[in-house]
């Protein structure tokens, strides 16, 4: 395959490995005596037609060597790499062992008590963040998610943390894909419009498996829409979170303790899965002021094996969402399929409201929940025995939690949203997906373009569809 | 080694035959050398174990079959704020975006000016062969004008666009520290480019800020020239219209460098950003104000901007969670909301279910619109208290409600604030309503406006003129 050749002087000559010369000839141009030229012969391996050396004229200057373009085509001669050497040495043969990882777990930090803080939605989500180690905020302002990202920028340089605006949504989530791979907790806050553009990030963050927090405090649409509330993402994040085979646990939280609390939680599961979660907000539940608990802890971040790190032990890791090879792919999706069945299996979540006894099932999720909520104390009193089911997981939808309820005296379903069937939808396809054909009939309160469902109408609604029958 | 090149490329078509020594790229392609020279500075640094590649979409995609470093792949054009997100996220890796001209001049335009702007210290490696190469030859931002390409066969006019000398673009900005364009056409000028690489990675090891090498190469297949006539074409052609050399070097002028944070993880400088305390806060409340309902008061704050609804609402809802009720405020979030007006709606409650108030059992008006919209709502019944020094007449109201009209902006005004009107409505308000006693407001006021002392005396005067005020007015009630 190759010949020894020994150098006249102490200077390496070039050593040729005619497989992987591609016959470019930038090394004959370069050669100042004129001793490298084409062989003439098309090398069977490659189809190319690779150089040769005369070493009675080289004068071993080591021009040629940068001018080769390949890594291994033309190298020193002093050099042998271990696959050049004979099979039985080369197991003798002093190789480098790329490092290992090792475990890196996060830690739990314990927070003395403190009283309870009187904050907003977005702020609690923010907080949220701040305790389950994030230190890293990437975002590009949009109504109605901006107060987030504008106690982030007031709160992380303070606390050595980091707080880009990027220059647009789409930068935004790929700052994440970057912070992410390399193992940090980052996040961003969006609403509709920032989030179909922080869509295509989002496919490669699932291809990378990259974890990372995306806040989405819904709004009207579509298009430009309105700032005002709307569940008008359920779709996109349930059915159509970008290219490809893609799924992300999504959360729904109810009011600013769920907002903190459950945007700690996210970020726990986006490590844990490895990919990224989503918090569905609604713009309403955005602005709404309450009590906030504290947690009992707060998290210092590790470094998980597989980041890219900047360190020696991380150094063979790769985050990329290519797999050229179709085999390679399939085999890939086989694999997020089987993350996102023990997604569906371990993470379904929802709240029951009443449903002990109760004849009318209200379902909604979001500020809609808490209207539906008061509904059902009207309707209660009214001698209607209503109840909530309220999705804490959109993705997956907890229809575990769903399918017992069907065993009860259910008159009927009404769904409550803010948006045209959306949730009205993830109901139906569990339910089919569960094998569910015997249902009682689902009425549904919709309204839109940013108006709420308010309780009163909800109680009309309910009542109409009651006396009808 | 003198490189830092994977022994074997494991990932290159899991290094089958020769794929496990040689790269992807065709006869005479620039790629494998600027590689080579990254892969040459890396190992002579002595930064390989800190050292992270961003690939980007097009030819050089792949670049992680090959670098034997911490490796990342970025969607199209995206690979400065990928390779930003890493850097900050590890301040001590050496962090290198390598880019074609599609990816970085064309649909990367925003990423790659912003992030230069930014100035911190990553490296840039742009790569011009005035064409895509893995698409299969179409126009690129750096298609030479004339130059034929397969989306401008007749050749490129400038209405298609002008070429675009990114080096000098970036060279313009104030972010960068230093830009430098650079050849590959011959032993002389790859010597300045493999030294152009080391110093931009020497300038980021020093943290001196944003660097960026520009490497006009060869792209031969695409210019259906063989290997030797596409450096010809470079040199020719390209060099008149990509002159190279140092276009921006403020190395040795940089006094302060960048600084790129790295957290603590400790909760007690977090608290205090967050503003949390262990403050006990003193209750005075017998119970819920069950004489206004017996489980869920809902109050409803109606003015225009600069009223201070907001602020006396949150006062209320900080007053009642001081109590230990469940309480919401949230600013009118809806169609209504245009025109300057200002809604809150608050809920004081055992358990706050929807958190709207459509029918207050309290209605504050700051002013006759607000009044004349929401009084009709107002609960049977219900108390509706307005600012009778800006509402002069009083429409007909729900049966049962009591209206009690004080002149919040007056008495305002008499103490030389008039901001304080919303104050003085929440003395109203305590004396009106009873709903909680006179020290549970005076607590929130500790606590929910600034601490600067004289404020908060001059606000203690304005919630005890509001009492006085009411009493005066209504000594019955």
């Amino acid at each position: 395959m190759t010949t020894e050749v020994k150098s006249k002087s102490n200077r390496p000559k070039p050593f040729l490995l005619p497989q992987y010369c591609k016959g470019c000839g930038r090394c004959i141009v370069s050669c100042p005596k004129k001793c490298i030229h084409f062989t003439g012969e098309v090398n069977p391996e490659t189809g190319c037609v690779p150089v040769a050396v005369d070493y009675e004229a080289c004068i071993a200057c080591g021009t040629c060597f940068n001018a080769c373009p390949e890594p291994y085509a033309l190298h020193p001669d002093d050099i042998r790499y271990f696959w050049e050497l004979p099979q039985e040495e080369q197991a003798q043969a002093p190789r480098e062992v790329l490092p290992v990882a090792s475990p890196h777990p996060d830690q739990r930090l314990p927070l003395p008590p403190t009283q309870p803080l009187m904050i907003k939605g977005t702020y609690a989500s923010a907080i949220g963040a701040l305790l389950a180690g994030c230190r890293h905020f990437f975002g590009y302002p949009i109504t109605p998610s901006t107060e987030g990202a504008e106690l982030m920028a007031k709160i992380l340089p303070h606390i050595e943390g980091v707080f880009i605006q990027a220059v647009s949504e789409v930068a935004a989530v790929n700052y994440m894909y970057g912070c992410g791979g390399a193992g940090q907790p980052c996040m961003t806050f969006t609403s509709s419009p920032g989030f179909s553009l922080m869509l295509e990030g989002v496919s490669y963050m699932i291809g990378a498996q990259v974890p990372g927090v995306i806040v989405n405090i819904m709004r009207g649409g579509p298009g430009l829409g309105n700032i005002a509330p709307e569940q008008s993402d359920i779709k996109l994040v349930c059915r159509g979170l970008g290219h490809g085979n893609t799924h992300a646990l999504a959360l729904a939280p109810a009011d600013p303790q769920e907002m903190l609390d459950l945007t700690m939680e996210a970020f726990r599961l986006a490590f844990k899965y490895r990919q990224p979660v989503i918090i569905l907000g609604d713009g309403y539940l955005g602005q709404v002021t309450s009590q906030v608990r504290l947690p009992e802890y707060m998290i210092q971040p590790g470094v998980p094996e597989w980041a890219v790190a900047g360190d020696r032990e991380h150094r063979a890791n790769l985050i990329t969402s290519i797999a050229l090879d179709d085999r390679d792919l399939e085999a890939f999706n086989m694999q997020l399929n089987a993350t996102y069945a023990q997604m569906a299996e371990e993470e379904q979540r929802a709240d029951l409201f009443m449903t002990d006894d109760c004849e009318v099932l209200l379902v909604a999720a979001n500020t809609p929940s808490r209207m539906a909520k008061g509904a059902i104390r009207t309707l209660r009193a009214q001698g209607i025995k209503a109840g909530l089911f309220r999705p804490i997981t959109l993705w997956p939808f907890p229809i575990k939690y769903f399918l017992p309820l069907l065993e009860r005296n259910l008159r009927r379903i009404v769904v409550v949203e803010a948006s045209h069937g959306q949730l009205e939808d993830e109901l139906r396809l569990a339910l089919s997906h569960a094998g569910v054909t015997e249902l009682p009939p689902i009425g549904r309160v919709q309204r839109l373009g940013g108006i709420l469902p308010q309780s009163q109408e909800i109680v009309e609604a309910v009542t109409a569809m009651e006396v009808q029958g | 080694m003198n490189h830092v090149f994977y022994e074997t490329f494991t990932r290159h078509n899991h290094a089958e035959g020769i794929k496990a020594h040689s790269t992807h790229y065709c006869p005479g392609c620039g790629h494998g050398l600027i590689h080579k020279f990254l892969s040459q500075s890396i190992a002579e640094l002595g930064i390989q174990d800190r050292s992270v590649a961003i690939s980007p979409v097009g030819c050089s995609v792949f670049m992680y079959y090959y670098m034997n470093v911490g490796n990342l792949q970025a969607a199209h054009g995206r690979a400065p704020v990928v390779a930003l997100g890493q850097k900050v996220a590890r301040p001590d890796s050496i962090v290198v975006s390598y880019q074609g001209d599609g990816d970085l001049a064309s649909i990367g335009l925003a990423e790659i000016i912003s992030v230069a702007q930014m100035g911190l210290p990553i490296t840039v490696i742009f790569v011009n062969n005035s064409t895509y190469g893995m698409t299969g030859g179409q126009m690129a931002p750096t298609t030479l004008i004339g130059q034929k390409t397969a989306t401008c066969p007749d050749g490129r006019t400038p209405s298609m666009g002008q070429p675009m000398k990114v080096a000098e673009i970036i060279a313009g900005l104030d972010g960068p520290v230093y830009v430098e364009r650079v050849a590959l056409f011959d032993a002389k000028n790859r010597m300045r480019a493999k030294k152009a690489i080391k110093k931009a990675l020497e300038v980021q090891m020093a943290g001196l800020g944003f660097t960026f090498i520009e490497v006009v190469s060869e792209c031969p297949v695409q210019l259906k020239l063989d290997p030797v006539k596409a450096s010809e074409w470079v040199q020719e052609k390209m060099l008149p219209v990509y002159p190279l050399g140092v276009k921006k070097d403020t190395t040795a002028e940089i006094t302060e460098p960048p600084v790129i944070n790295r957290p603590p993880y400790e909760y007690q400088s977090l608290f205090r950003e967050i503003g949390t305390s262990d403050h006990q806060v003193p209750r005075f409340a017998a119970g819920f104000p069950s004489h206004l309902d017996s489980e869920d008061v809902g109050i409803k704050f109606a003015g225009s901007g600069g009223d201070g609804a907001q602020t006396a609402a949150l006062l209320l809802t900080r007053a009642a969670l001081q109590e230990g009720f469940d309480s919401t405020h949230i600013p009118s979030y809806g169609p209504e909301s245009r025109g300057g007006t200002s809604y809150a709606d608050v809920h004081v409650a055992k358990e706050v279910l929807s958190p709207a108030v459509p029918n207050p059992h309290i209605l504050v008006a700051f002013n006759a619109p607000s009044l004349v919209k929401f009084a009709p709502s107002v609960l049977p019944g219900g108390i509706i208290l307005y600012d009778s020094a800006v509402i002069f007449e009083v429409p007909p109201v729900p049966e049962g409600v009591k209206v009690y009209g004080i002149p919040f902006a007056e008495i305002a005004q008499n103490m030389g604030k008039r901001i304080l009107k919303n104050v003085v409505c929440l003395g109203a308000f305590c004396a009106a309503t009873r709903i909680f006693p006179e020290d549970t407001f005076l607590e929130s006021l500790r606590h929910g406006l600034k601490k600067d002392p004289k404020i908060q005396e001059i606000n203690r005067q304005a919630f005890f003129e509001g009492i006085k005020a009411f009493h005066a007015a209504y000594p019955q009630a």
